[in-house]
């Protein structure tokens, strides 16, 4: 019995963070398509991993990862208050305009889809916050490397190598963040910013940053 | 959420085939009726279809405001975006629809994509398919999904149809075998033929001859 219910867990998991679930983190490429089109263009796939680590453990991890733990300890003492409190920091805490609207778009998506097929009404309970953030963090690289297939940086095997060697920095960086207290959220990756700024601006391009 | 919702429009075609042109067509003439629209412009890779329908539309005519014109680009998959993964038209148009509750049809103009491209029910309610006669007479005949199973196919430039060798009557026919009944128009964007009736249809068939929202004075 405990069996069947883990493996439901287990492919609820696979569910969620399957690059088919209507995310819309396809129209994001964390400003590798701004990269691309400067001077410093990324030319090979270790490079990008090295800026999905920076992203991962300067950015997504001690901002997005510890949001995501605030919110579960929120939901279970059905703290509404601290929960918009938590919303109203990481909203802060993204400072391009347009990756703001994008995460708050995706996030709306994603709960209205999830809560279409979970009726209990308590859609984060369902999914384990750790993993939940494994989840997170690998969805994000994933899209990091779909832009990057998509702009022809790399080749598709060098992007699940690469996907497979970001494992250890995705387990260390949740592992690191789930439990960290509101008041000690932060991101800094303030080139990574600039970048992003940049491509907001750009009068063409295929990705929203 | 669906009893509030506004009628949307799908518009998909591809590259070129004057996507942004009929929206150009048609919304002065649902605005001569007192019809009011929000337009969501899809990106391939650049802002310009947005900011051309922005400046001719809104700044320049006047017809709608500057904030009813909005591009959003789609990470180089136009029909994933309005397809199997719409989340960021549906929050944008979302948006759009709740700051102003008042339009009477909101378009979405897909990015240019090849034929296979269809609508997602979820982001459209009518769903029109745009081709032209450049491609060649073949065009309907060789099918695809966004050909056969769109609401209403409008083939435009017809005014070139000489000029490439394309027989209208052969597209007319294959036309109608090919969708088994269900409208389509020949239009010429450029000078507006046509597209009257296009504008009948969204009318008729996505309006429900509502009258409009709100009656200008």
């Amino acid at each position: 019995m405990n069996i069947h219910n883990a493996s439901i867990e287990e492919i609820s998991m696979l569910q969620l963070s399957d690059s088919f679930f209507p995310s819309g983190m396809y129209t994001t490429s964390g400003g590798l398509e701004a990269l691309y089109y400067s001077n410093r263009k990324i030319t090979d796939a270790d490079q990008l991993r090295d800026l999905i680590k920076v992203y991962l453990e300067h950015q997504i991890g001690p901002a997005d990862c510890s949001a995501l733990g605030n919110s579960y300890e929120h939901i279970q003492r059905n703290d509404l208050q601290k929960l918009v409190e938590v919303d109203n920091m990481i909203f802060s805490m993204k400072l391009i305009e347009e990756v703001r609207n994008a995460s708050t778009r995706s996030g709306t998506q994603v709960l209205r889809c999830v809560s279409s097929f979970r009726t209990d009404n308590r859609i984060l309970n369902g999914y384990q916050e750790a993993i939940t953030g494994l989840m997170m963090l690998y969805g994000f690289s994933v899209s990091m490397v779909g832009a990057a297939l998509r702009l022809g940086v790399l080749q598709h095997f060098d992007g699940q190598r690469i996907i497979h060697e970001l494992k250890p920095s995705i387990s260390e960086t949740v592992e690191k963040n789930i439990d960290r207290p509101l008041t000690s959220m932060w991101q800094f990756a303030p080139d990574i910013d600039i970048l992003q700024i940049a491509h907001e601006r750009m009068s063409s391009k295929m990705f929203i940053t | 959420m669906s009893s509030k919702r506004i009628p949307r429009l799908g518009i998909g075609g591809p590259v070129g085939s004057g996507k942004t042109m009929l929206i150009e067509q048609v919304v002065p003439r649902l605005s001569s009726r007192g019809y009011r629209a929000g337009i969501v412009s899809n990106d391939v890779v650049s802002r310009e279809d947005a900011e051309r329908m922005r400046r001719n539309l809104a700044t320049e005519r006047g017809l709608m405001s500057e904030d009813l014109v909005v591009g959003l680009a789609t990470g180089g998959c136009p029909h994933t975006a309005v397809r199997e993964d719409p989340s960021m038209n549906i929050s944008v148009v979302e948006e759009m629809e709740s700051k102003h509750r008042d339009l009477d049809l909101i378009l979405i103009e897909s990015g240019g994509d090849n034929i296979t491209t269809t609508f997602s029910p979820a982001l459209a309610d009518y769903f029109i398919y745009i081709i032209d006669v450049s491609g060649g007479d073949k065009y309907p005949r060789k099918r695809g999904l966004g050909i056969e199973s769109c609401d209403l196919l409008v083939i435009n430039k017809i005014d070139v149809a000489p000029y490439v060798g394309a027989d209208l009557s052969v597209m007319e026919r294959d036309a109608k075998i090919i969708r088994g009944g269900k409208p389509y128009v020949f239009v010429n964007c450029k000078d507006g033929q046509g597209t009257e009736e296009v504008t009948e249809h969204i009318i008729r068939d996505v309006l429900f001859e509502a009258p409009p929202k709100v009656v200008k004075r």
